[in-house]
């Protein structure tokens, strides 16, 4: 009797181990990037891991993806993928989710150097595009610049008073 | 179940915090950086690594020498760290398992939030930006290192790229122009001694270490093909050094015209069968280039995804644990395949059959042997499909398009999944799925709005402490204005009344509206460039059309041309009218209108554009730029685009009187 307890046990243990990883491995988002040219968006796949799945909180898996899924896009493709890119040292402070809206707060590196309207377009769509991809719920972002809100970026084009969605680009 | 994982999650959680408060007072090792000690603050030694939070200070100055991020928000699972080169550490509190560059390792000790900050295995997070840990006797040396050579090829064309975890220091010696010597001071390796790739314009690859443990030295030897020439490319980041070879032949090779190439054993099937693949390696052509230089650990297949793309295109995500070169040909009979080398599958080998855009079958296999086992997925397409390459974190994504190409480039080489992904250069970029999305959805505009006004109001982008771009001694403040002050002119002419968001080099920033954005908590940081005065000066005028003039720049220097950007429906036809009107003018490339968010267009009430003229990052622009009657000819390109939209102010003012 003991010993077919244990065995359930066992399996159930494995089952649910299994499934776990299972989970974790087909988990993978989309984060998109400029190309050179500064307006087509490039999808590409990154895995949401690790270990994704294993707690079932919904909202922090929610909340947690939108943020991983942010710092992916700003960090931008692997190296030697020619790409416009967030100007070095850009990083994610924080992202707060409320509703169908992602805020975003970027680090004031973003606005280091004053740059065309090519680059803050593409950069930007792409962030927008990879926040507002269908499985997040999110339809619109907001952006912060190192905790406050913005017009615009210093010597900047876009327009951040308002949030963004993909019809913005 | 879910309440059961939070539970024997925060059991985990738990259990490491007792194991670190318990071992608080126990100091850390001495660790040695760079010619001092790192002095950790909020720091414990546990089971072999060391447990550093992300306010230490110690951390924060091995950060900021690597010039690395740390992205972590307090109730969020993850931190990002993002290395110079952009590569990411993912680490999940609770976990031990975490990603460097996409690639899965194990951390001794899992990382765990402490308050407003997070707690991470240091040793495993240097190793990730590629410091290694060396223990002596006395103290624990983080060693900076070479952590990465990529090697691609495309026709006759090798591309050798190191990389590291600081900025590169190199001494170059050029023997010969077949044969080059790059030592990095500094810095250790812990790449394989030596690699081989015949049939490339590179021979082999040498790499040596010595010096002692602090200050070691690395250097990379690199022979190329018989007649190969090499030259250094700015590879766009501090971290990295880029050579190129050129073989010999390699520029004819890549011009000839496509030949096929030897089909070994292949037979092709009947008119009308169906499309097939030989069954096993050995009926394969043999591959064209050799291809690995630098043999990692074996890497394994462990998932493929076939899925639908943009465009009717098909995706095969292939999912690698570990790093992998690759190979891929293209046969003249519509076949296409790639090999994993020293790769292995995880499960049987598959045949699918999507009958999906332009794809036929794709089979997934292993092949080699048993020494040199290889992963190789075949395509049969219904054409010569365009068929792109691209790293995703976690392995390649293979992209058929429903388009063919005529391509000449028959085969290529790649590595991918590990530390340093690098797509294949002999395949063009990865197909792009969104396009632009085209017209504004904002209701309420009204189109073309014609309010009889003779007054045209025209912004010179930025000014005063504002300077815009500045590249190759150019300024975007100075340009702007010299244009509009030309186009005043030429708009005078035509019977306008114009008025200039500014005249000189300011800055035009109201009191009134920087007090307003302030209570609005929109403030820019140092108050500049308040772009809705210039907005003002417009809709206060209740002006009949609004002109932004910028100068654009971009990270990349193959940007160029001119852009009109609009955002209000109304926008669109008067942003055509002045881009149609310039390029021939200009006579700068046609890089069309787009619609975008940019601040000064979507604030105005009035049909308005901005006009990005040219770039500032782009030699051939810059030179243009330069040029007087360049400016003269914008200027003249957007008068004429006025008149070709607006006609004349008093013809307006005619029929608005009507
Ligand atoms: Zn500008």
């Amino acid at each position: 009797m003991l010993i077919v307890l244990f065995a359930v046990a066992v399996a159930a243990a494995w089952w649910f181990t299994t499934r776990a990883k299972q989970s974790a491995i087909g988990d993978t988002i989309t984060v998109y990037y400029a190309k050179a040219d500064g307006t087509t968006l490039v999808p590409w796949q990154v895995s949401l891991n690790p270990a994704r799945g294993e707690r079932g909180d919904a909202a922090l898996d929610r909340r947690s993806t939108i943020f991983y899924a942010a710092t992916q896009c700003v960090a931008g493709p692997p190296p030697g993928t020619q790409a416009v890119r967030f100007p070095a040292g850009t990083h994610v402070l924080a992202v707060d989710v409320q509703g169908s809206t992602a805020d975003v707060d970027i680090s004031k590196d973003v606005a280091s150097s004053a740059e065309g309207g090519f680059a803050e377009s593409a950069e930007f769509k792409a962030l927008v595009w990879t926040l507002t991809q269908p499985k997040f719920g999110i339809d619109s972002v907001k952006v912060k610049i190192a905790g406050a809100r913005v017009a615009t970026l210093p010597g900047g084009h876009l327009g951040l008073d308002e949030p963004l969605s993909r019809s913005s680009f | 179940m879910n309440r059961f994982r939070v539970r024997v999650f925060s059991l985990i959680a738990l259990f490491f915090a007792c194991a670190v408060g318990a071992r608080a007072q126990d100091a850390p090792p001495n660790v040695w950086f760079q010619g001092t000690r790192l002095i950790f603050d909020h720091a414990v030694a546990s089971q072999g690594e060391l447990m550093v939070s992300t306010r230490d200070a110690g951390m924060r100055r091995f950060l900021d020498r690597l010039a690395a991020t740390v992205s972590y928000q307090p109730q969020q699972r993850y931190v990002v760290i993002t290395a110079a080169d952009r590569r990411t550490v993912v680490f999940t509190l609770g976990d031990q398992s975490y990603t460097a560059g996409g690639v899965r390792a194990q951390a001794p000790v899992a990382p765990l939030a402490d308050g407003d900050d997070a707690v991470l295995p240091f040793y495993a997070l240097a190793r990730a930006l590629y410091v290694e840990p060396v223990a002596t006797p006395s103290e624990i040396v983080l060693q900076p290192r070479i952590g990465a050579l990529d090697v691609r090829t495309e026709g006759g064309r090798t591309t050798v790229t190191v990389r590291a975890a600081m900025p590169l220091v190199t001494t170059t010696n050029a023997e010969s122009s077949e044969r080059v010597q790059l030592s990095f001071a500094g810095l250790g390796s812990s790449l394989a001694p030596a690699g081989r790739a015949p049939g490339t314009a590179v021979d082999s690859i040498g790499v040596a270490v010595a010096g002692s443990t602090k200050v070691p030295i690395t250097t990379i030897t690199i022979q190329g093909a018989r007649g190969a020439t090499h030259r250094v490319l700015a590879s766009g980041s501090p971290d990295a050094y880029t050579v190129v070879f050129e073989s010999a032949r390699g520029s004819v090779a890549v011009n000839a015209p496509p030949t096929p190439p030897p089909l070994a054993g292949w037979t092709p099937p009947p008119a009308g069968a169906a499309p097939g693949y030989p069954q096993t390696a050995t009926t394969q052509p043999a591959p064209a280039t050799a291809a690995p230089l630098i043999v990692a650990g074996r890497a394994t297949v462990t998932g493929l995804a076939i899925e639908p793309a943009a465009d009717d295109a098909l995706a095969v995500r292939v999912t690698l644990s570990g790093a992998a070169s690759y190979a891929w040909h293209r046969l003249n009979d519509n076949r296409w395949y790639v090999d994993f080398q020293n790769t292995t599958l995880t499960g049987p080998g598959r045949d699918e059959h999507p009958s999906f855009g332009a794809v036929q079958s794709v089979r997934v296999r292993q092949t080699g042997s048993s020494d040199a086992p290889a992963v190789r997925i075949a395509f049969s397409t219904t054409g010569q499909q365009r068929i792109d390459l691209a790293p995703s974190e976690s392995g390649l994504v293979i992209t058929v398009s429903t388009a063919t190409t005529t391509d000449v480039a028959r085969t290529g080489t790649g590595r991918t999944g590990g530390a340093a992904v690098v797509a294949s250069a002999a395949s063009p970029d990865p197909n792009a799925s969104p396009s632009d999305t085209g017209g504004g959805t904002s209701p309420g505009w009204k189109f073309g709005a014609n309010n009889g006004s003779k007054i045209i109001v025209l912004d010179p982008g930025h000014g005063g402490a504002d300077p815009g771009t500045q590249h190759y001694g150019l300024v975007e403040k100075v340009l702007t204005l010299d244009i509009a002050q030309r186009l005043k002119t030429l708009l005078v002419a035509q019977g306008w009344t114009v008025r200039m968001t500014r005249e000189t080099d300011v800055d035009p920033v109201s009191a009134e509206n920087i007090a307003k954005m302030r209570a609005d908590g929109k403030a820019n940081p140092d108050d500049r460039a308040y772009l809705q005065t210039r907005c003002d000066v417009a809709n206060n005028a209740g002006a009949r059309l609004f002109i932004s003039i910028h100068v654009n720049s971009a990270p990349i220097e193959s940007a160029r041309g001119t852009t009109v950007y609009w955002y209000k429906p109304q926008d669109a036809p008067f942003a055509q009218a002045i881009e149609k009107n310039v390029i021939p003018l200009a006579g700068t490339q046609d890089d069309g209108t787009r619609h975008e968010n940019f601040y000064v267009v979507r604030h105005t009430s009035m049909p308005a554009v901005l006009i990005e003229t040219a770039f500032a990052t782009n030699p051939g622009d810059v030179a243009l730029l330069r040029q007087p009657s360049f400016l003269q000819n914008v200027a003249q390109g957007i008068a004429n685009g006025v008149k070709a939209y607006a006609g004349s102010p008093s013809a307006n003012a005619l029929s608005q009187q009507q």
